[in-house]
């Protein structure tokens, strides 16, 4: 079931040209992790602010648990809508102790809300220190602090807003797994905002991601890794290769060959190919239909990258096994896996980008 | 799809309170910009065909005057405290921001006084050089002689503005300066070059950059420096000080009474309470602000700082005759004589006046807390579920509260000092320390006036310690 509903959300900073948000639809399944995905200035940010009530649309509507919270320019304020948020810079409160930090959200209810804070603090892995003030705390225990302030209450969903950029690497991969198991065992609804892939791969359940205020696309990471709707999102996770090919009868003719494709009918006159450097398989024979000179070989210890280049001089990038030797090889065969063709009109759009 | 609880977004009750303050902050301000363009008396006609050519003349010359003055003192003081290491420098550093709580209209009284036939300075090589003087031997009852009394008394602005860039500026910046072979001099002026850029193009502002480095005077500058800021503080403030307290010492039997703790009692809470007004009405504009989702707020907000820039007497004039107005419109409602003056010719006037004319002293710092928490804090606690009201109570405020008592302090020292609009707007009668101190200087009596001004001047030196304590604390 959809806890929370975005249906065409528009926003327009005043005296911004562009949209921060441009029409925006999407939905977020209960219990479920959605990443938002983007480059500065994408609106991802901005999005999660609007979730929040913290901003308001030109335009647009949100519902949060079946119930409408933003309809046009009326909305419901942001301390009526059981948001939790956990800010970038975890915004706790510098007067307030640890213990009342986490109460702050619980006053007011019919509850014991010691017992309640304490259960929380336990949960996201702090056990003491209660008495503490956030500036005794490390980066770390704030944000657990933050966290725990925000799950507390027992928000409808929480909002994250790029919670792993202030940790450094070595930290980075234990927090993204702790923080997802909170998330999990308080089956709590989660949005988070994000500029690296590599947390939304990891963390999320779902990734959205925007460009330009767009929503480009949104599924499970393995679907946009492997079927991405265009190629901006298709760079966004990682090296892929881009060449033009022109549609014929039973395949592509490339810049390295006739590549057979018995849906090539599909298409006409120009299009893109895009593929990931390790959805290829070496060989040779009639499976490996193209070919090109080899550019450059770099060994990277687990793998190597072998560049091609065509004719003209572009160039594409292949992954290999480390084993393999390329000593007296000038060209070389190869076959793609699993690959994208994209037409006209898309390829106007990677222009653009 | 339920519909409940919802309202326009830009629509709070902050928003409703904030514009009633602006529309009451900005009356007299409006006033006196559509007197500007009302068709102009008799009276201003003649002034405009004999005075005004040589009013303006001096009022340039002033203005100039002070200005270069001014900044030639705050400037190089500043930068004497800041680049080197000499004898007394800590003590310097604060104590030539002590003549901001001297007011100029008891400085100009008291040079007076001590430069006058029957002064100090006279009287001295009178009867003990044997010099006897026509008249008074320095008269600065002119132009240089106002140039040189606003200087020393405004030159702390410069000193503690330009003292704070010196100490903000990178180290790098000294010592790239330094590496490139630049003299002292040389880095000093690439300083002032680079205040004076503040945060536009170019500016660097880094919080990795290392405070600035002093080094040590050396054996003959340390005396030279030591002699400069000396002669600056006993000119500014020491001497002028010794001056009143002498004359206190001559007359406070006469004064010091009931009446004069009345006095004393009447004119701090006056300043405090304005102070707290002041304080009040600027968490309303600047909280409306925060919660505001239109960056154009904060423009509007503004207005009800512009009184910082209207002299104190045009204010008077704006407050007096929409207030009249008033008066007149409900003695004619009501019979006169039961209603008579409510708001015109009351402490009512005197401390709207107050307020309009120091807003932007209580704002400023408060505009400042509010940005240095940020606004996540607040959104945090809204977020959490409590109302902005009571964010308000629990969050804003509490982490604002040196700001709060900052702003309440600087307005207190100014309403204290305030001379021309209190002269105006009084009630009939009525006197603060400021008022009285003038008055009986105006009245042959600048002796007596002295114990007044020792209150004020001494009340005015309290907020500048705590204050400059403040500013260094943050410095670490």
């Amino acid at each position: 079931m959809a806890i929370l509903k975005l249906h065409n959300i528009t926003k327009k900073y005043a005296k911004a040209d562009y949209f921060a948000v441009n029409n925006v639809s999407l939905e977020v399944e209960s219990g479920e992790i959605l990443a938002l995905v983007g480059e500065s200035g994408s609106g991802k940010t901005t999005l999660l602010r609007l979730i929040a009530g913290l901003e308001h649309p030109n335009d647009g509507n949100i519902s949060l648990s079946g119930v409408c919270i933003v309809n046009g320019q009326k909305s419901v304020p942001a301390n009526e809508r059981k948001v939790g948020m956990v800010f970038q810079d975890y915004a706790l409160f510098p007067h307030l102790n640890v213990l009342d930090n986490v109460k702050f959200g619980l006053t007011g209810k019919n509850i014991n809300a010691d017992q309640v804070a304490k259960d929380t603090l336990q949960m996201v892995g702090l056990n003491e220190n209660f008495k503490k003030y956030p500036h005794q705390l490390s980066g770390g225990q704030q944000q657990r602090v933050a966290l725990a302030r925000a799950i507390a209450p027992n928000p409808s969903i929480i909002l994250l807003d790029e919670p792993f950029s202030n940790l450094d690497a070595m930290l980075k991969d234990q927090v993204r797994e702790e923080i997802r198991q909170i998330i999990k065992k308080t089956k709590v609804t989660a949005v988070f905002v994000t500029h690296d892939t590599r947390d939304a791969l990891s963390t999320a359940d779902r990734i959205a991601i925007l460009h330009n205020g767009l929503l480009q696309q949104i599924g499970t990471p393995k679907s946009l890794y492997e079927e991405p709707v265009n190629a901006y999102v298709a760079n966004f996770f990682g090296k892929q290769n881009s060449i033009i090919a022109s549609a014929k009868d039973g395949g592509f003719l490339t810049p390295f060959g006739f590549l057979p494709d018995a849906n090539a009918y599909q298409y006409t006159g120009e299009v893109q190919l895009l593929f990931r450097p390790e959805h290829v398989s070496l060989g040779s024979g009639e499976d490996f239909p193209l070919s090109g000179a080899i550019f450059k070989v770099s060994y990277f210890g687990d793998h190597q990258i072998v560049k091609l280049a065509d004719p003209q001089g572009k160039r594409i990038s292949l992954k290999t096994t480390p084993d393999k030797s390329f000593d007296g090889i000038s060209t070389l065969a190869f076959s793609l896996n699993q690959y994208k063709v994209i037409s006209d009109n898309t390829i106007r759009q990677k222009e653009q980008v | 799809m339920e519909l409940a609880k919802q309202r326009y977004y830009w629509w709070n009750r902050w928003a409703l309170a904030a514009i009633i303050v602006l529309l009451l902050v900005s009356i007299p301000i409006f006033t006196i910009l559509v007197k500007l363009f009302a068709v102009p008396g008799e009276s201003w006609n003649h002034l405009v065909d004999t005075q005004l050519l040589g009013y303006f003349k001096n009022t340039i010359l002033l203005l100039f005057g002070v200005a270069i003055f001014a900044s030639l003192i705050g400037i190089s003081a500043a930068w004497l405290v800041s680049a080197y290491d000499f004898p007394g420098r800590r003590y310097f550093e604060w104590l030539l921001i002590l003549p901001l709580g001297f007011p100029a209209y008891i400085m100009a009284y008291t040079y007076t006084g001590m430069l006058e036939y029957t002064g100090p300075l006279n009287s001295f090589l009178r009867n003990n050089l044997g010099i006897v003087t026509k008249g008074s031997l320095i008269d600065i009852m002119n132009l240089p002689g106002a140039i040189f009394i606003l200087s020393i008394t405004l030159f702390p602005y410069i000193f503690v503005i330009s003292r704070s860039s010196f100490l903000q500026q990178s180290r790098t910046l000294q010592e790239a300066s330094a590496l490139l072979g630049s003299s002292r001099l040389r880095t000093f002026l690439l300083y002032l070059e680079s205040l004076q850029r503040g945060n536009r193009k170019y500016a660097q502002a880094n919080s990795m950059s290392k405070p600035f480095e002093r080094i040590k005077a050396g054996k003959g500058m340390k005396f030279v420096f030591f002699g400069i800021c000396t002669t600056i503080f006993l000119i500014s403030f020491g001497l002028p000080l010794l001056q009143i307290f002498y004359w206190v010492n001559l007359t406070w039997h006469k004064v010091a009474s009931w009446d004069f703790l009345l006095l004393i009692y009447r004119s701090f809470s006056l300043a405090a309470g304005t102070g707290f007004a002041v304080v009040v009405l600027s968490i309303i504009l600047l909280y409306a602000l925060r919660l505001s989702p239109f960056a154009w707020v904060k423009n509007i907000t503004k207005i009800a700082t512009l009184g910082y820039a209207i002299p104190g007497a045009v204010i008077a004039v704006g407050i007096m005759i929409p207030l009249l107005n008033i008066d007149k419109w409900l003695m004619s409602v009501f019979t006169p004589q039961s209603v008579g003056l409510i708001f015109s010719g009351t402490l009512f006037a005197l401390v709207f006046a107050y307020i309009v004319r120091f807003m932007a002293v209580g704002y400023n710092p408060l505009d400042a807390g509010f940005q240095k928490i940020g606004i996540h804090v607040n959104e945090a606690s809204r977020l959490l579920g409590q109302g902005s009201m009571r964010t308000l109570w629990n969050i804003d405020l509490p982490l604002i509260k040196t700001s709060m008592l900052s702003g309440i302090l600087l307005v207190f020292v100014d309403v204290l000092k305030e001379l021309p609009l209190t002269l105006i707007l009084r009630p009939f009668n009525y006197h603060t320390l400021a008022t009285k101190a003038f008055d009986m200087a105006t009245n042959e009596m600048i002796a007596e006036s002295a114990n007044a001004s020792l209150v004020i001047i001494l009340t005015g030196i309290l907020p500048i310690i705590f204050l400059n304590r403040l500013i260094r604390k943050r410095n670490g």
